[in-house]
């Protein structure tokens, strides 16, 4: 290298962005960054489950890079991913408890302190008002080991009747529809049906931005399908349809029952798989007759062409696919519009061959870890409180006394809230969420809190808007500073990994778990939960018998030598209830035939019968249509692929905030801002019954005429929404208000 | 999230002492040795035992199964070089390549050498939206490389790779005015610019860019590419749709797409309009180098008026005045510089950067001016040896000056913007160093007057009234000329120009007030007071002293202010950017 008074071409600012070999199949690294040795480990935000290869330097995660092999990312993260290491660092973290002393600060204090604390207050608020005032409020983003573990402490240890998670905001609906029609909640695709359709329908979902890495999967598809998108806004997933059905909101349901309608007409239905696989088909067919097609275009605002050509797209389609997320989830009619989705799945045949499926896509890293183990509204391990042999089985696997299991689910998320704003419940303990931002109608969810006698939080930040009105912090350890277990939306159960050392005191929500019980005098009852592994051992034994068994999964390394395994995956000689591709037993943990299964291949649901079922209602109309005060439909939903819900870890890291906008905006067609002296860019004030919010306006024919669109990760946004709920799932139905809007 | 973070609480929920039951205690008590082995596990790392991958001893990288396509497999032939090529029909903005290049390339917590834009258009029927990914487009004609003073880019004669040089570079960040894509971008705490240099040693090595490996829709990929053709799209305006024009640096970047993209396609930020970074040190040093040049030129265009006694009796005051405020100048033009003690290799880029020769021409007025205003304190006999000798110094200064000021407009006139177009900003520092050259006729004169110097007295009385007027005039002009740009605002399109007379009149409004306040007292209002008052004899010293104060201080603070206008409202050419809020 040249080098000179006048010319220095090589030197130390060169060599800080020296690169060099990698070593472990990397390729070049930075230099001051090269790993000793990788690891791997899932990714924590949503529930596409990348997997992430962790660069480690004397045991200490130093950068990260996706994992290469694994057969769910194929080499590939979002920015979130990408950067899940530098969001640990933040100031804010709690890095040890704090309680609210009596000036109303909240200070630090040590564990014991914090333990006695928690376990006295909750003790006290139980003897004054009885066992089923202390509630908790889980997660979809801890793993299943620790899920399980709250589960078992709240209700088996601490006498704790009601408990639920945030997945009531993002999965309830599905679990629920997938009950009904199935017989047990269970999502029967693989990632690979993305590149197997001919067409590929979503509906109220907008993987682009959602779950990049699932749409990775869609454009590798080979057979260049048709993509159809039902979602009110031009997305970019809409802008990569084939055909966009830019229908009026809430108007799914009807969409699809015109869509059966006219696939009966056309005989495009698979009459022998009907037949032969489910019930009340025929009871649908009648009840469809009255979905015309100028109903359908009636109710969902499309023209008829539009319809038909789905109609065509579908029935001609050979291997059709149909993927769900949050449009549909959260709705007033969410369950209904989903099995709309599972009906016509059903009645085309399109179930369970390579690309097919009615299928959800799932929105938290571990919501199918919460689906099947937080205890709350299953019995651990997908089972039924209401059942009395399940109990039993449930009680013998944990070595508990049977009485200790309640006989009932938990009461849901809005019946814990309504329960503290009527008096019912005084205490509540929120795991690694974040109501006062995401609830819906925050204003009145913020009153609601206030009326609590003892709020505790579990989190990794001291900032976040609900940790901010706790009474006690219990600090605890993040993703990459803890081991365990998660399930993604494909049914894999994959490894997160300690990687780095917690800040200060904070622990893992497992060592929270067991100090609590150890603390409240039922460590005991949980002593053989030593680990997250030796947890997920028990985990097994739980689910053996179940579709969702995994029996066959002999520990934690064989996880990683599979890439990850989808349940189920019984061990050898108890595999009857498996319902998916058969595997061909060689020893007790087999290895799976392929790294890519589905359900369903033969036919065979979950139901007693073994078929599935068609359930349909009639369409209930918008739950707050826009009147003449409120002459706007609000929809709401994700912003970028760089923040994750309510922002408390995205908004840590300096590169992810660089990559979206930073404060509130509200996307407004440039026509309804025209009438209303809007200017690009300017202030403008949105309104609904409920509160009120300023933004700037941001002008997008993305949008249609009278609906506005704002981004759920702001804190603002669900001041204006309004709570109402699905009447099965429970879940709020955020997509839909009616608004004003004014310039200020 | 909030941003500050509040523990305030009302204390109406006082936490009391926990009432401990027997068994509460006894838990307790066992609860500590557990306490203590748990956050003793937490902090135990593990990873590494548990899990032992066998180290991949294979020379080739994993992920290269899916980029080997994307990269290409031989060197790029005579004529060609290596060019970003994206797929803007699978670009579908989830912006994985910012965040790979950050961390595949070790940059700093906050650094990133890749952005996303977005183009918005269409109707409510066919709306469009297209994510547009960007870095730097190794361009044929690099502007970086030729507006560094310092050559502290290179363009790889094979692959046409730009290459920033990290340790060549001193910081003066007169590639990220130049580059019409913002691309580089300063690092303040390592005084240095850097960037994009498509991960040239990973392409070296057969591995592709960070931000190829990294884009899951493979939108993403290195194409050899014609130079003649580049050159041909150039011309014919094929870039990007919104992005600055290609003609000016022959951008390398191939955007690719089948959509037809409709005619009224913006970017997101398009209606957004942000103020520049100011560059005081800069600003400063332009305020004060055209004071001191023009000083010393209208102090030799005075003398054309004056009888020799006079000439001379002025000249040593008002060359030291001129010198000072010129070596002023000087020192705040290396505050800029990331990396001061670097500051002499600015002359290597003499052949093709106006900057070098900025500060050739600067450094040549400095030596002159201290060699004129040093004879014209000693006697031209202790230095040049005679008094024609000490004229060509003059015209030396003068020269050097005006030179020096031509290669400031040239700075500026060469990064195209619009708002430092070459007329205008020639109009503009040619008038600042009239204004404030005259100003600080006037104040030399005022030292000597107050000093007692009969000769000033007569200055004032005789030629008084002619400065003020050239004050008048030249102040006048200037200030109009700088109100002309509000007449963009009456527009419809925004225009660069328009642009900045909304910075100038919203964001900047306050800034603007000062400014026209200060050209209004210090160019109209203080010399209009003096014409007034010079005729009369003999002239109060207070008075003199308060309003020639006054006409200095507000004609330096009002170009000072213009200056920061001329930086902060510049509008700046770029890619299209994202919404912003």
């Amino acid at each position: 290298m040249t080098s000179s008074i006048l010319v220095q071409h090589d030197g130390p600012l060169t060599r800080e962005l020296l690169l060099s070999p990698g070593d472990f199949g990397l390729g070049r690294v930075p230099d001051r960054v090269k790993p000793d040795a990788t690891v791997t480990s899932v990714c924590g935000y949503c529930s596409t489950g990348c997997n992430l290869n962790v660069h480690l330097r004397d045991g200490e995660a130093v950068n990260l890079s996706p994992a290469t092999p694994y057969p769910v990312n194929l080499g590939m993260a979002c920015p979130k991913g990408w950067e899940a290491l530098s969001v640990l660092d933040a100031v804010d973290r709690a890095t040890t408890p704090l309680l609210r002393g009596a000036d109303g600060k909240l200070e630090p204090v040590d564990w014991p302190t914090a333990l006695n604390t928690f376990c006295g207050r909750f003790k006290q608020i139980q003897q004054r008002h009885g066992t089923d005032s202390v509630a908790f409020l889980s997660t979809g983003q801890i793993p299943t080991e620790e899920m399980a573990l709250l589960g078992a402490l709240a209700k088996f240890g601490m006498g704790i009747r009601h408990g639920d998670g945030n997945t009531r905001q993002c999965m309830a609906t599905a679990v629920v529809a997938y009950k009904q029609a199935f017989g047990f909640d269970a999502p029967p695709y693989t990632y690979a049906d993305f590149e197997e359709s001919d067409v590929l329908v979503f509906i109220g979902a907008n993987p682009c931005l959602a779950h990049p890495i699932m749409w990775e999967r869609v454009m590798r598809n080979p057979h260049s399908p048709e993509i159809v998108v039902v979602d009110p806004r031009t997305t970019e997933t809409a802008m990569n349809a084939t055909l966009h059905l830019s229908l009026a909101p809430k108007s799914d349901m009807a969409l699809f029952y015109g869509l059966a309608r006219l696939l009966i007409e056309r005989g495009a239905v698979d009459e022998g798989f009907i037949e032969r696989h489910t019930n009340g088909f025929y009871e649908f067919a009648q009840f469809v007759e009255e979905y015309t097609l100028k109903l359908t275009c009636e109710l969902t605002g499309l023209p008829a062409s539009s319809i038909e050509r789905f109609a065509e797209v579908v029935a001609d389609g050979g291997r059709v696919s149909f993927w769900w997320t949050m449009g549909v989830n959260q709705s007033h009619q969410g369950v209904r519009t989903a099995q709309a989705i599972i009906n016509v799945a059903l009645m085309t045949g399109n179930i369970g061959r390579p690309g097919t499926g009615a299928n959800s896509i799932t929105g938290q890293c571990n919501a199918m870890g919460s689906r099947l183990f937080s205890n709350t509204t299953n019995l651990l391990g997908g089972h039924d409180f209401g059942n009395a042999e399940h109990r039993q089985k449930v009680a013998d696997v944990l070595g508990i006394d049977e009485s200790l299991i309640p006989h009932e689910a938990s009461m849901a998320y809005p019946e814990i809230i309504e329960g503290i704003l009527r008096g019912k419940i005084k205490g509540l303990w929120v795991v690694c969420t974040n109501p006062l931002h995401s609830w819906i109608h925050q204003n009145q969810c913020r009153d609601i809190l206030d009326r609590l006698d003892f709020l505790v939080v579990q989190d990794m930040y001291r900032s976040t808007e609900t940790a901010q009105q706790a009474d006690l912090i219990l600090s605890a350890a993040g993703w990459g500073e803890k081991d365990g277990t998660f399930i993604n939306s494909e049914r894999r159960i994959g490894r997160i990994r300690k990687v780095k050392r917690a800040p200060g005191q904070a622990l893992a929500d497992f060592s929270i778990f067991r100090l609590i019980a150890d603390t409240w005098g039922c460590g005991e009852m949980l002593k053989d939960w030593t680990s997250p592994e030796a947890a997920f051992q028990i985990l097994k034994r739980l689910t053996a018998g179940q579709p969702c068994d995994i029996t066959g999964i002999r520990d934690y390394d064989m996880l990683d030598e599979c890439g990850g395994i989808q349940w189920p995956h019984p061990e050898v000689g108890t595999r009857k209830s498996e319902r998916g591709t058969g595997d061909s037993p060689t020893s007790d943990f087999r290895v799976p035939t392929s790294p890519e299964r589905r359900l369903f291949s033969d036919g065979r649901f979950y139901h007693a019968d073994g078929r599935a079922k068609f359930l349909f209602e009639d369409p209930r109309p918008l739950s707050e249509p826009p009147s003449e005060k409120y002459p706007l439909i609000l929809l709401t939903g994700r912003g970028s692929a760089s923040q994750w819900h309510t922002q408390t870890r995205t908004s840590k890291s300096a590169v992810l905030r660089k990559l979206y906008p930073q404060a509130v905006y509200v996307e407004l067609n440039p026509s309804d801002a025209r009438r209303l002296g809007i200017a690009h860019h300017e202030r403008i004030e949105v309104t609904s019954q409920r509160g009120h919010l300023t933004a700037t306006a941001f002008l997008t024919p993305t949008v249609q005429p009278g609906q506005v669109f704002i981004p759920m990760h702001y804190e603002e946004a669900n001041r204006l929404t309004d709570a109402v709920f699905d009447p099965y799932s429970r879940q709020p139905s955020y997509k839909a208000c009616a608004v004003a809007v004014r310039r200020i | 999230m909030a941003e500050s973070v509040t523990q305030q609480k009302e204390p109406k929920r006082v936490v009391p002492a926990p009432h401990a039951s027997e068994s509460f205690t006894k838990a307790d008590s066992e609860g500590s040795s557990l306490l203590e082995r748990l956050l003793g596990e937490q902090q135990a790392l593990t990873a590494v035992e548990t899990f032992s991958r066998a180290q991949d001893a294979g020379a080739v990288p994993a992920q290269s199964r899916y980029y080997s396509a994307l990269i290409p497999a031989a060197e790029p032939g005579p004529g060609q070089q290596f060019a970003f090529d994206v797929d803007l029909d699978r670009c579908s903005g989830c912006k994985a390549c910012v965040t790979a290049c950050h961390s595949l390339n070790g940059l700093d917590e906050t650094e990133t050498w890749r952005d996303v834009g977005l183009l918005i258009g269409g109707t409510s029927a066919l709306p469009v939206v297209q994510h547009v990914t960007t870095a730097c487009h190794h361009c044929l004609e690099p502007a970086c490389m030729t507006a560094c003073p310092v050559d502290a880019y290179e363009k790889n004669p094979v692959t046409g790779i730009v290459k920033h040089l990290d340790d060549q570079c001193f910081g003066c960040q007169y590639c990220t005015l130049a580059c019409p894509y913002d691309v580089p971008k300063y690092h303040a705490g390592k005084g240095i610019v850097r960037k994009c240099d498509m991960c040239s040693d990973r392409l070296a090595h057969g591995e592709a860019p960070a931000c190829v490996q990294a884009c899951p829709h493979e939108a993403i990929s290195i194409r050899i590419v014609d130079r003649e053709q580049v050159i041909e799209d150039s011309e014919a305006d094929v870039f990007l749709p919104a992005a600055p024009e290609p003609h000016l640096t022959y951008p390398t970047t191939a955007y690719r797409t089948k959509r037809v993209f409709p005619r009224n396609l913006l970017p997101a930020d398009y209606h957004t309009v942000a103020t520049q970074h100011p560059h005081w040190p800069l600003i400063i040093m332009l305020v004060l180098t055209q004071l001191s040049v023009g000083a010393f030129l209208c102090g030799f265009a005075l003398e054309q008026f004056l009888s020799a006694g006079q000439a001379a009796a002025l000249r040593p005051l008002h060359s030291l005045n001129s010198l000072i405020f010129g070596l002023l100048a000087l020192g705040a033009s290396t505050l800029h510089l990331g990396r001061p003690q670097y500051a002499y290799r600015a002359i290597i880029g003499l052949r093709h950067s106006w900057l070098s020769r900025e500060i050739v021409a600067f450094g040549g007025f400095a030596g002159a001016a201290v060699l004129y205003a040093t004879g014209n304190w000693l006697g031209p006999e202790a230095l040049v040896g005679s008094v024609v000798w000490q004229r060509w110094v003059g015209w030396g200064v003068g020269a050097f000056g005006i030179a020096g000021v031509f290669c400031s407009v040239m700075i500026y006139a060469f990064t195209r913007r619009d708002f430092w177009r070459f007329p205008q900003t020639t109009i503009r520092f040619a008038l600042t160093s009239l204004v404030l050259g005259i100003a600080t006729v006037w104040l030399t004169l005022l030292l000597l007057s107050l000093s007692g110097s009969p000769d000033a007295n007569a200055v004032i009385e005789l030629r008084g009234t002619l400065i003020c007027q050239s004050l008048l005039v030249v102040a006048g002009t200037k200030l109009v000329f700088e109100a002309g740009l509000f007449r963009h605002l009456a527009g419809r399109q925004v225009t660069q120009f328009k642009r900045s007379a909304l910075l100038m009149a919203c964001p900047l409004a306050g800034y603007t007030l000062a400014r026209f306040a200060c050209g209004v007292l210090g160019g109209l209002a203080m010399p209009a007071f003096l014409l007034r008052s010079v005729s009369e004899t003999p002239q109060d010293p207070v008075v003199l002293v308060v309003v020639t104060g006054f006409l200095f201080i507000a004609n330096l603070a009002g170009e000072l202010l213009e200056r920061y206008l001329f930086f902060a409202a510049v509008a700046a050419p770029r890619m299209p950017g994202a919404i912003r809020s």
